[in-house]
């Protein structure tokens, strides 16, 4: 493993902050793409008599994950920001089912990257969300 | 009301009461809303702008959540680590599909730091 790539630097970091909260952790990845993951909390639901799940950390997930593609393929350490994001909702997220997001940085260009996401709760043949999301690097190079 | 929904007492949000017609939410800062290090999570700015979209809509048909179908969030500037306010606005109401606009806002309400776009259905 180099030690200095970005991409193992960020796989290795101890969570904090919001992914700590949500439990995101790392599934797999490649070239250009990162899937992440967080197991379901109680604290996800926005009614618990209904088992009706919050799209909030769908979206949180989702951020997450389009980061990481996007440090999976440029394999450097550069601080960004999130400039847009739009979401689809194709079909409620079950309760009780773990949340997984797989992202792809398909396009970068000096200062911007794009990237689209999938989002499924355990069958990734019937996804219950779509992104994209586009970030700017905020140095200076 | 989304201020007793498990999710929005996980980010601690709560109502700091009406302006005009719908809710003013506000989310205190906090280590758990953390994202790059002395910022706001963008996901946790997204699911507040949501949030109060969802809020508004409850209190204008006063029944369940509607469901939502999309959203749009711009990240205009990065959230520091403070209180974070929210307010939702009804753009039209349909029969089946409601469009509603939110900004998000911390020490000045002119100088938004996101706002969204969301479409949600009615049962």
């Amino acid at each position: 493993m180099d030690e200095e790539d970005a991409f193992e630097r960020l796989k290795n970091l101890p969570p904090r902050g919001h992914h700590a909260l949500l439990g995101i952790y790392n599934v797999d990845h490649g070239p250009d793409w990162a899937e992440l993951a967080c197991p379901f909390a109680p604290g996800f639901l926005m009614d618990a008599d209904a088992g009706l799940v919050s799209s909030g950390p769908i979206i949180s997930l989702v951020d997450a994950a389009a980061g990481s593609a996007i440090i999976a393929r440029t394999r450097q350490w550069r601080p960004m920001a999130t400039l847009d994001l739009h979401i689809d909702y194709l079909r409620p997220a079950r309760a009780g089912h773990s949340l997984h997001a797989r992202a792809h940085c398909h396009h970068i260009t000096r200062k911007v990257a794009f990237t689209r996401c999938d989002v499924h709760d355990g069958d990734p043949q019937a996804p219950i969300a779509t992104a994209t999301a586009s970030f700017f690097f905020t140095d200076e190079s | 009301m989304i201020v007793r929904t498990p999710y929005a007492q996980m980010l601690g949000i709560r109502s700091v009461g009406l302006d005009g017609d719908t809710d003013v939410l506000m989310m205190p800062a906090a280590a758990s809303l953390e994202g790059r290090s002395g910022f706001l999570y963008g996901g946790v700015i997204a699911s507040l702008l949501e949030l109060a979209c969802l809020e508004a809509v409850a209190q204008d048909r006063g029944e369940p959540w509607p469901k939502p179908i999309n959203m749009s969030f711009d990240f205009l500037r990065g959230g520091k680590m403070i209180d974070s306010y929210a307010q939702a606005r009804l753009v039209r109401v349909g029969r089946r599909v409601v469009n509603a606009d939110a900004i998000c806002w911390q020490a000045d309400r002119d100088k938004p730091i996101a706002t969204g776009r969301m479409h949600l259905l009615l049962d």
